[in-house]
């Protein structure tokens, strides 16, 4: 019973993998991962024609984002719970830099299309943390649930 | 996920008709799938292949690097979502049997494999255009046929 639960959490972090390779493949395409083309992709740039994004364009992206963040978050990290990494610092630490990680990466764009330019490194520093939490969170649930396995079939 | 430490499933008056609600709306939702795509993205290699790659004859774009992406990545998440659920629930009404890890297996691997394969038809060769179909059909199938069972046993069966 419990090795069939270990074996779907086993595809869940496979999935999850490919979620965060294809988020950082979509970043990389429509924005790009340098401060000066976050920079130009939210307040335009007339010689690239590249248009000034709105509060409406960017809360539309956001939309789905903050619900599937939160989610995705969540889930991921509560099995962590079922590992000796329960009730430990590093879990705390994931915790709280994985959520506000996400949060400045959602929400850093309102601040940049407002003039504060000092946001674009903040939205790549945030995307880069927030991708790393979630890939350090699934590296800790590779070893604990694969360990478990290996002493379930020993 | 509280329906993993509840003894008698089909004895709880609340739980029942939730885990019921949630199977058919997982049913619907992978019917829905079916048909959006076979109206939209396409169910054939032949449809699959005209949404990827254009069709110069009939003035039909390519699809942009960017849209795929925005696909693969709305699907990963949907899929995964939806089978963690789906294989909780189910491997908790079939506990004690052996198949339930294979189906399991097969589900899992066969979702995973339409995901790779779209990858890999659109940045590699169109030649795994026919893998995707195949696999996204047999994800498809099997999560039904497991939902199916769960329903199944979760009000027919006698003993969990």
């Amino acid at each position: 019973m419990q090795k069939n639960y270990n074996i779907s959490i086993f595809y869940f972090l496979l999935f999850s993998l490919l979620l965060l390779l294809s988020g950082i493949l979509l970043f990389e395409e429509n924005i790009g991962l340098n401060i000066s083309a976050i920079s130009e992709y939210y307040l335009g740039n007339e010689e690239k024609f590249i248009p000034k994004k709105s509060i409406y364009g960017v809360l539309k992206i956001s939309l789905p984002h903050i619900f599937a963040f939160g989610v995705f978050i969540m889930v991921l990290l509560h099995f962590l719970l079922f590992t000796h990494h329960k009730d430990t610092k590093e879990l705390q630490l994931l915790i709280w830099l994985s959520f506000i990680s996400a949060f400045f990466e959602l929400f850093s764009p309102l601040l940049i299309l407002q003039g504060f330019t000092l946001f674009a490194p903040l939205k790549l520093l945030s995307f880069i943390l927030m991708e790393l939490s979630l890939v350090y969170a699934i590296y800790l649930l590779f070893n604990s649930f694969m360990g478990d396995s290996k002493t379930a079939n020993s | 996920m509280r329906f993993t430490l509840i003894k008698n499933i089909k004895k709880d008056k609340s739980l029942k008709p939730m885990l019921n609600g949630l199977f058919i709306f997982m049913l619907l939702f992978l019917v829905a799938d079916i048909l959006v795509k076979e109206s939209g993205f396409g169910v054939s290699s032949n449809q699959v292949n005209i949404t990827l790659f254009g069709d110069e004859e009939n003035y039909i774009d390519p699809l942009s690097k960017s849209l795929f992406l925005e696909h693969i990545h709305t699907e990963t998440f949907f899929m995964m979502m939806l089978l963690l659920t789906l294989c909780a629930v189910f491997n908790r009404l079939h506990q004690e049997k052996r198949y339930a890890l294979l189906y399991t297996n097969i589900v899992m691997l066969s979702a995973l494999l339409s995901i790779l394969s779209l990858g890999l038809s659109y940045f590699y060769s169109e030649l795994f255009i026919s893998v995707y179909i195949f696999s996204f059909f047999l994800w498809h199938g099997f999560a039904i046929f497991i939902l199916s069972s769960s329903l199944w046993r979760l009000n027919y069966a006698k003993k969990l």
